[in-house]
């Protein structure tokens, strides 16, 4: 049984969604600030967390980059707030995707599976090492090397390499890259975004600059060979 | 018709003002300068034809004295000619045979009367001449005709002078009037500019009251008036992203609530089981209508446009849609569009929901492009839409007639209003036409679609 941890202050959203998802058979429990949720996840840790933006003391942001810090458990934000700024900056603080309040449970379910496929081991058909100049990418082991030294990366940055690794040298689309890392058809490009500005800053010497993972004006994002 | 604007008013008053000032001065100078030239001619004349005549009479004093010879002693330059006429027979220095018609016979009896000179305007040959009679004796009368060509010919060259200088007078009123029309209307074309910067959404832009010190009432209020407006508008914004936070967060606690209640009908009791199937389906179409109205309050926002492939979107909706996206039928054309990815995701949904709950389904969902229009067409084979509804549809809360889709309660009566305001964001309109073989066809065109 799966097991998740729901950061949010507000009681009643809180225990209908806890409800909700133990009726959908996930382990569901519940926190009503972000430092009851960090400890509970130092004491306790779930196989996902559900968060909250708008929280009391710590807010929602600050409470995913402390996750961030020990964590790569995937993150799911849920928020009434659905300006641009705010879900940026959540992805940016390491949340793996985001879903606007009110979501049906269908979707909410069908989002926390997306995200678990990704805590899999990938499968052993794919090359089991790549090197692409300084970049090593070990699928199998789930291990990433840039100048021989390993790289820290989440579960879903470390599937978006994989993805963009697969196909060194070609162009992935946003779109496919959506439906290949996250299982979109037809979703929010941001989250592609966001998360190859993250990947660049752990695997590009300047993420300014980028020279392993580029842009290509118009179609996507290519990792070079 | 339209009235000529300010400026070009301003200008040609300038203009039409400086033309009659300095015609009429020009026309006072040239009769002030004709006259004295005149007058000073005539006395000039006279003085030389008595002089003249004084010669002549001291010539004829003698026994009998030629008369021809006289008048050839005479110094009469290269403007006057002199005949005499004594006892009858007309005397001039050279064969002159049209000169003594030119003097007119009312002078001949004035002369001969013994009244003294007598002086009289004449034209010679269509020009201008004086004749002057000056009695030598009671038989003889002295005439000098002087020519005044030279004179004429300085007064037209007067003429075209102060004509000439009349027009760049006017001239230069015209531009004098314009700087000035443009002058005055500074102050206006500033506060043009500013309300052009407010509505294009740059919300801080006020006028400077010291700029325009005459126009303090119109700056003060204007800057007012801006103020209000932003004010009211950043409330209208706080209110409505606060009414959604409110909305959204009771709403989670339903939709969540709810997926309980209805994973557990089969444990309740009938009359339960039903009620809670009413708390579910509504729930679920409360959260529609609360998105559509929370996308409609922002109907403000620009369109996010990035190249997106609209064949890929326009599939992918159909089968988020459950319609077979092989009705998607691209036919020529790019099939990449610069648009807002979400908002045409959106009108395309709302368009095939439309079609499935009042139209008996999509048919075809043809995409092409004309310049860098982009055209979404979605067909039906439902009854169509009668000609007095058609401009209707796209109004908030209006539904079709279709009895079946209004008791199942299907959509929020918002989603063609989406549409237009999506369409609108992208520059473009939607109208709703008779499809060729019966049933509805949406036309969506998005402007400035290819990159």
């Amino acid at each position: 049984m799966s097991a998740v941890l729901v950061i949010e202050d507000d009681d009643r959203i809180r225990l209908s969604l806890v409800l909700a998802l133990e009726d959908e058979g996930y382990a569901a429990v519940g926190a009503a600030s972000a430092e009851e949720g960090l400890s509970a996840q130092r004491t306790r840790p779930a196989d996902t967390v559900l968060v909250d933006l708008m929280l009391p003391g710590i807010d929602g942001f600050e409470c995913i980059r402390q996750l961030r810090r020990t964590d790569d458990v995937p993150v799911l934000v849920i928020s009434a707030r659905d300006d641009t700024s705010d879900i940026v900056a959540a992805l940016e603080a390491g949340a793996d995707d985001y879903v606007v309040k009110p979501v049906a449970i269908a979707e909410l379910t069908a989002r926390l599976r997306a995200l678990r496929r990704r805590t899999r081991p990938p499968s052993s058909d794919e090359v089991p090492v790549l090197r692409l100049g300084d970049l090593e990418i070990s699928a199998e082991a789930g291990e990433v090397r840039l100048h021989g030294a390993a790289v820290q990366l989440t579960r879903t940055e470390f599937q978006l390499l994989c993805e963009l690794g697969g196909h060194a040298g070609r162009v992935l689309s946003r779109q496919q890259l959506l439906q290949r890392v996250w299982g979109y058809d037809g979703g929010d490009e941001r989250l592609v975004d966001v998360h190859v500005g993250r990947l660049r800053q752990k695997i590009e010497d300047q993420p300014g600059t980028p020279e392993r993972l580029v842009t290509v004006r118009g179609l996507g994002y290519k990792l070079q060979r | 018709m339209r009235r000529p604007g300010l400026r070009l008013r301003v200008t040609a008053g300038f203009a039409a003002g400086a033309l009659a000032l300095s015609a009429t001065m020009a026309l006072v100078s040239y009769q002030i300068t004709r006259q004295s030239l005149l007058a000073e001619r005539e006395r000039t004349t006279i003085r030389s034809a008595t002089y003249d005549a004084a010669v002549v009479r001291a010539g004829l004093a003698g026994t009998r004295p030629d008369v021809r010879e006289v008048l050839g002693s005479l110094d009469t330059g290269g403007n006057r000619r002199v005949v005499v006429q004594r006892s009858g027979t007309w005397y001039s220095r050279s064969a002159d045979p049209g000169l003594t018609e030119a003097i007119p016979p009312a002078l001949r009896e004035r002369a001969t009367a013994g009244n003294g000179i007598a002086v009289q305007r004449v034209r010679v040959d269509g020009r201008a001449a004086l004749v002057v009679a000056v009695p030598l004796s009671e038989s003889a009368v002295l005439y000098e005709i002087d020519s005044w060509q030279e004179l004429e010919r300085t007064l037209q060259l007067l003429t075209v002078v102060l004509i000439v200088v009349a027009l760049c007078t006017a001239l230069f009123g015209a531009g004098l009037g314009w700087y000035a029309a443009r002058y005055v209307l500074r102050p206006l074309t500033r506060v043009a500019d500013a309300a052009q910067e407010i509505a294009g959404g740059a919300r801080q832009a006020r006028l400077d009251p010291d700029a325009a010190p005459d126009l303090d009432r119109l700056t003060s209020s204007f800057n007012h008036m801006v103020d209000e407006l932003s004010a009211r508008m950043e409330r209208d914004r706080r209110f409505a992203a606060d009414v959604s936070h409110e909305l959204r967060s009771p709403l989670q606690t339903l939709a969540a609530a709810a997926s309980v209640l209805n994973r557990r009908r089969g444990q309740l009791d009938e009359r339960t089981a039903v009620a809670a199937g009413l708390v579910v389906d509504e729930v679920d179409r409360f959260q529609g209508l609360v998105n559509d109205l929370i996308e409609l309050a922002r109907s403000d926002q620009a369109a996010d446009r990035t190249p997106v492939d609209i064949t890929e979107l326009a599939r992918q909706v159909c089968r988020a849609h459950g319609v077979d996206p092989a009705l998607v039928n691209a036919a020529g054309g790019a099939t990449t569009w610069c648009i807002d990815r979400r908002r045409i995701a959106q009108l395309l949904g709302n368009l095939l929901d439309n079609a499935t709950a009042y139209g008996g389904g999509a048919t075809a969902v043809h995409l092409r492009t004309a310049a860098d229009r982009g055209i979404i067409e979605v067909d039906d084979e439902g009854p169509g839409v009668s000609p007095e509804d058609q401009p209707l549809i796209f109004d908030r809360f209006v539904r079709g007639r279709s009895a079946t889709a209004r008791a199942n309660g299907a959509g929020t009566g918002l989603g063609l209003a989406l549409v237009a305001q999506h369409a609108a964001a992208h520059h473009g309109t939607v109208v709703v036409q008779d499809r060729p073989g019966g049933g509805a066809r949406f036309r969506v065109e998005l402007g400035e679609c290819l990159p």
